[in-house]
């Protein structure tokens, strides 16, 4: 599509694109660390680990991420793993089960970090998770 | 403080409603009669029914800055808000299939991958999928 034919905003993402988004190899790095937390939340978060995979210094690669996803790896995989826990206590899990299932160290961790960013704790989730259920039937 | 409903100014409250919930699949979740034709109409998303409500509210027909405000902003092209998919790709499919117009097809813009489309009710709506 020619500029021309553009609207006002597509340009402006599109000049947005080429000024923040021009550097592929911190896209690429960025976007795997990203799909490896999403496929190991329920494993420890080890930037050692990350940065040996990537070839790059763990600083370099917490400073990338941060810079294209607005929160730092570690902020992420939390989400991810409160993410996961709100659907396996919606599906009925045990609170027990979930934070172990989940890679939390205990219980009483689990739900202090969970009623923190929730404003419930896990089992007052699940009762309204499961009471929101019910009437719906 | 909780954010429970954020608003889309809709220039016709039915039809609204029926592009929000037979085309984007959201569920109708509040419906009061508020006098002149008006509702209190909200909607959810179907994955997340207890989350914000998104409420279809018809300033542009009664107040006129909101009216001059909704279409500069649709003839520049810039949504009124966004929705999050697992997939651009498919979700704009879907949508084509169903008769929904895009100024702004599927395109990857650094970690996100971005589409906009025409709600018919006044607005630009962009879904956007984290890559």
């Amino acid at each position: 599509m020619t500029t021309q034919h553009m609207t006002y905003y597509h340009q402006e993402i599109t000049q947005i694109e080429k000024t923040c988004y021009s550097n592929k190899r911190h896209l690429q790095t960025v976007i795997g660390l990203r799909h490896y937390i999403n496929n190991n939340f329920d494993k420890e978060l080890s930037l050692s680990l990350l940065s040996n995979i990537r070839f790059t210094s763990k600083f370099h690669l917490l400073r990338l991420f941060k810079r294209y996803y607005g929160q730092t790896p570690k902020q992420y995989h939390i989400d991810k793993r409160i993410e996961q826990a709100k659907l396996l206590l919606t599906k009925g899990a045990a609170v027990t089960e979930t934070c172990y299932t989940l890679g939390f160290d205990s219980p009483s961790s689990f739900s202090t970090l969970f009623k923190s960013r929730v404003g419930l704790t896990p089992t007052e989730f699940q009762k309204r998770a499961t009471f929101t259920k019910s009437v719906k039937i | 403080m909780k954010v429970k409903v954020i608003s889309i100014p809709v220039l016709d409250q039915e039809k609204a409603l029926q592009f929000y919930t037979e085309k984007l699949g959201f569920v109708k979740k509040i419906d009061v009669p508020l006098g002149g034709g008006t509702r209190w109409l909200t909607v959810v998303s179907q994955e997340e029914q207890d989350g914000p409500e998104i409420l279809l509210e018809p300033a542009p027909n009664h107040f006129e800055p909101a009216k001059v405000y909704q279409q500069a902003l649709f003839e520049a092209g810039i949504p009124w808000t966004q929705f999050n998919v697992d997939d651009t790709q498919k979700e704009y499919e879907r949508l084509v299939n169903l008769g929904v117009e895009f100024s702004i097809q599927p395109t990857e813009m650094g970690t996100v991958k971005v589409a906009v489309f025409n709600d018919n009710c006044g607005n630009n709506i962009q879904i956007v999928q984290m890559l």
